[in-house]
């Protein structure tokens, strides 16, 4: 199940001979690394491109993921189980539809190939996915913490800032991650709306290819700096990792 | 004094506004502009604005597409194979790691990592391991089973789509057997003890009292992978680009060329609503489902 993985975080060490033989033993080398990292076209600048929109995506969804999510699993109001539900089901909605609109849209304001772009569209789906993980959160919470904050003489906002908040900070970290996780791996928006300046790691792995075909041990240095953030962070949520999917990680 | 009552129904409304916004710009008014679009003819090609309404044209033209039929035949077969892989592994990898014993602790963390790789990597690394001139799994099968010798894993028809759904199970069977753990753990060790006692063999246990206690967890998690498998595109686009032919364009592949290859913007809304009708269906059985079980 591993051997995949293990290929890949071996073969990022290799030299060209070594990656196209099946022996076990070779001497390992960072030349894959320097070379990514020293030729513009590779990697340089994407690696920050990826960083950017990742980062811009989970600084905007979290907060306001949050603030939704709280309203849903503590405010009693009409028709809030369906605005609920409708949340849910953003989820099942397939990109490719969002994409066609967005792709014209993008296109006729001067979009394609922006960072903005890619976050705005990220925002369609990390969003209502982080409301729908963190009402969990809320709901799982007790009710009646606050309402001793509240007979303590603290309004609803001072209770949400000082009680509520600190007390559901492992959810919205847990959202926090799965945003990012999704923005960073993501791969089918990027395709059709970056073009050379802004695109993203998952993309530009893709142009390590020479004149033979993919130059795989680069490819696998490559897929390395890909995967170790979120293997990294997915270790910190291991706790919320199955059931995050389940509420609807359908991407 | 209820907890309610403190509430304000401002700060309500300045809570969720925002994110509302965002939902409403970035999810529902694409979907409205899409369902338009489906009735339009509109080739980008020819004109940045959309064009004349064509009534149902785009969806009867479906009808009589033969790529768009291959796709709808490619996505099934396609989830059907993924499915049932995923199942079968994932329930095998769960049966197998239920013990919890340090080992079987330490491999279950293990199981979230392929998940966790960036579907564009899956396909990258299944490719190369099943290139015939010097992939590992290409030459362990062909040692295994010499007729596939030097056999082009992505150049025929069944076996690239055989191949992409293995990249894909690869992923998802892992996942399933963390589901199928956590059910596991929770069917009380009495109830097989007492059925051993009673001179049940380990057949009869798996069959009579592990699998209907395992039934809403599986059921879930099918439901989840089908869904799953109609939105199936980045490996596809990575290992084989929709071919060799057509045999592995799925659904999700073809709307994705009609609207960005061919830039026909009008035909692949009409199609990817298609999609839409699909996915509405799986999901009205998805909640029906999550909610009967909270």
């Amino acid at each position: 199940m591993l051997f995949p993985l293990a290929w890949m975080v071996l073969a990022a060490f290799k030299t060209e001979v070594d990656v196209f033989s099946t022996r076990l033993l070779f001497k390992p080398t960072l030349d894959n690394f320097r070379a990514i990292f020293s030729d513009p076209i590779l990697l340089g600048s994407h690696i920050w491109v990826s960083a950017l929109v990742s980062f811009l995506t989970v600084a905007i969804t979290v907060p306001l993921g949050a603030a939704a999510a709280y309203v849903l699993s503590r405010h009693r109001f009409r028709g809030r189980e369906s605005l609920s539900l409708i949340i849910l089901i953003t989820q099942f909605i397939p990109a490719v539809v969002v994409a066609i609109p967005f792709f014209t849209l993008f296109r006729s304001a001067g979009l394609i190939d922006t960072p903005i772009a890619l976050v705005i569209i990220y925002l369609s789906f990390t969003l209502p996915y982080a409301i729908w993980m963190l009402r969990g959160f809320f709901d799982a919470l007790p009710v009646e913490v606050e309402e001793a904050s509240f007979i303590d003489g603290c309004n609803e906002f001072q209770t949400l800032r000082h009680v509520t908040v600190p007390l559901v900070m492992p959810g919205i970290l847990v959202s926090a991650v799965f945003a990012f996780i999704s923005a960073w791996n993501e791969f089918f928006f990027a395709l059709i709306l970056t073009r050379q300046n802004s695109l993203t790691l998952p993309i530009a792995i893709q142009s390590i290819s020479g004149p033979r075909g993919p130059e795989w041990q680069q490819l696998a240095a490559a897929g390395l700096l890909v995967m170790v953030p979120i293997m990294v962070m997915s270790l910190f949520i291991r706790k919320y990792f199955v059931e995050g999917i389940t509420v609807g990680a359908i991407k | 004094m209820k907890a309610g009552q403190l509430r304000s129904g401002g700060l309500r409304w300045m809570l969720l506004g925002p994110a509302l916004v965002v939902i409403l710009a970035t999810v529902v008014s694409p979907l409205v502009s899409s369902f338009i679009t489906s009735f339009r003819d509109w080739r980008l090609i020819y004109s940045p604005t959309p064009g004349a309404f064509v009534g149902m044209d785009n969806y009867t033209r479906a009808l009589s597409d033969a790529g768009f039929l291959n796709s709808l035949r490619v996505s099934g077969l396609y989830m059907l194979m993924s499915v049932t892989m995923t199942l079968l592994i994932g329930l095998g990898i769960a049966l197998l790691l239920a013990k919890p014993t340090r080992l079987n602790v330490f491999a279950r963390t293990l199981l979230i990592f392929p998940f966790a790789v960036a579907p564009v990597l899956k396909g990258y690394s299944w490719r190369f391991m099943l290139n015939p001139d010097y992939g590992v799994y290409a030459k362990m099968l062909g040692a295994v089973i010499p007729p596939l010798k030097g056999y082009l894993w992505l150049g025929h028809e069944f076996s690239a789509l055989l191949s992409i759904v293995m990249s894909e199970v690869w992923g998802w069977a892992p996942l399933f057997a963390l589901m199928f753990i956590g059910a596991l753990g929770s069917i009380p060790g009495e109830t097989t003890e007492a059925a051993k006692v009673d001179g049940a063999t380990s057949v009869q246990i798996f069959f009579r009292i592990t699998l209907p206690l395992l039934a809403p967890v599986i059921y879930i998690v099918a439901l989840l992978k089908i869904i799953s498998a109609f939105k199936m595109f980045d490996q596809v686009a990575i290992m084989t680009g929709g071919g060799p032919g057509n045999s592995t364009q799925t659904l999700y592949y073809y709307v994705y060329q009609v609207a960005f290859r061919n830039l026909d913007m009008g035909y692949a809304s009409a199609v990817s609503y298609i999609l839409v009708a699909i996915m509405a269906l799986l999901a009205f059985l998805y909640v029906r489902v999550l909610l009967r079980e909270h």
